[in-house]
């Protein structure tokens, strides 16, 4: 999948949880700089993720979820696998 | 006191922890948040526990080194969890908990939770980063009025200021309808720092009570 093409499906995603789109898809954006993205969001997020590409992270991927540019290698990895 | 011993938790104990947590998180009801938001049975929750424990994360409720157990005559009867919150830059122990949740239930659980999570909107507690995280207390019906769950505080707070020499401070959360342990704290120096409450009327349905308290006590 292009990256434009993700990066506009996980805003998408990202945006249905929090309601709202007061953020910016840069690589460095973390959860923390985000109104309303706590551990909740973060659950409904990544299994919405998961659900639209039909893509399951392990445990350790879970874990390095860090930032937005991760979210986006990550996703595209399993995606091609 | 002289019957029982307290100790660290070892993996043999996680059958254990896996009903504390569920007694600890009924609060004395009969609801049980991970079967009503999750759309699982009690046997199905505690199974999905047991697996939790045995992924030997640290950090958050569903690890092992978080808890000390009080034996009696051998055997695990009481049992508290603790942790200090973002210990050396780790991820917050809600993020740490939900990672083991959203790998460890089935998809079809996972769906019923988003249905739901409307309802808990205003019931997460935020965790100060650093201070000390208190968390499922248990008691066997059998041990309680023994001073166990004090015990076991207090053991906590010495272990976890030994290997935080800066800790300085103690959260609790709990149902705010639960005021003989609300007393409990207060008269052992705990104040109420926050309120988090649901006005859905729906959310009794799914959890002990509308409205948590987070409690704190500086060491």
């Amino acid at each position: 999948m292009k990256k434009e093409e993700l990066i506009a499906k996980l805003s998408s995603i990202i945006a249905d949880v929090l309601e709202h789109t007061n953020f910016e898809m840069t690589e460095e954006l973390t959860a923390s700089d985000v109104d309303g993205w706590d551990s909740l969001a973060q659950l409904m997020i990544v299994t919405n993720i998961e659900k639209e590409f039909k893509i399951k992270f392990n445990l350790n991927e879970l874990y390095e979820l860090d930032n937005l540019g991760r979210l986006i290698e990550l996703t595209n990895t399993k995606i091609d696998q | 006191m002289n019957n029982y011993t307290i100790r660290h938790a070892t993996k043999k104990d996680i059958p254990f922890l896996a009903k504390v947590v569920i007694e600890a998180e009924k609060g004395g009801s009969e609801i049980l948040n991970y079967s009503t938001l999750f759309n699982l049975s009690e046997e199905e929750v505690e199974r999905l526990i047991i697996e939790m424990f045995g992924h030997g994360i640290d950090g958050c409720e569903f690890s092992v080194t978080s808890y000390m157990v009080a034996d009696y005559k051998e055997e695990p009867v009481a049992a508290f969890g603790a942790w200090v919150e973002n210990s050396k830059g780790n991820k917050s122990s809600n993020i740490i908990k939900s990672n083991l949740i959203n790998y460890t239930f089935s998809k079809e659980s996972l769906e019923f939770l988003a249905s739901k999570s409307y309802l808990l909107k205003n019931l997460i507690p935020v965790r100060e980063p650093n201070a000390l995280q208190l968390e499922c207390l248990y008691v066997n019906k059998e041990h309680r009025g023994e001073g166990l769950g004090l015990k076991l505080t207090q053991k906590q707070e010495e272990f976890n200021k030994k290997n935080h020499p800066a800790l300085n401070k103690v959260q609790v959360k709990l149902y705010a309808n639960n005021e003989k342990a609300i007393n409990v704290y207060k008269k052992n120096g705990f104040s109420i720092a926050k309120s988090y409450k649901s006005d859905h009327k729906e959310v009794f349905d799914y959890l002990p009570y509308n409205e948590i308290l987070m409690m704190e006590k500086i060491i």
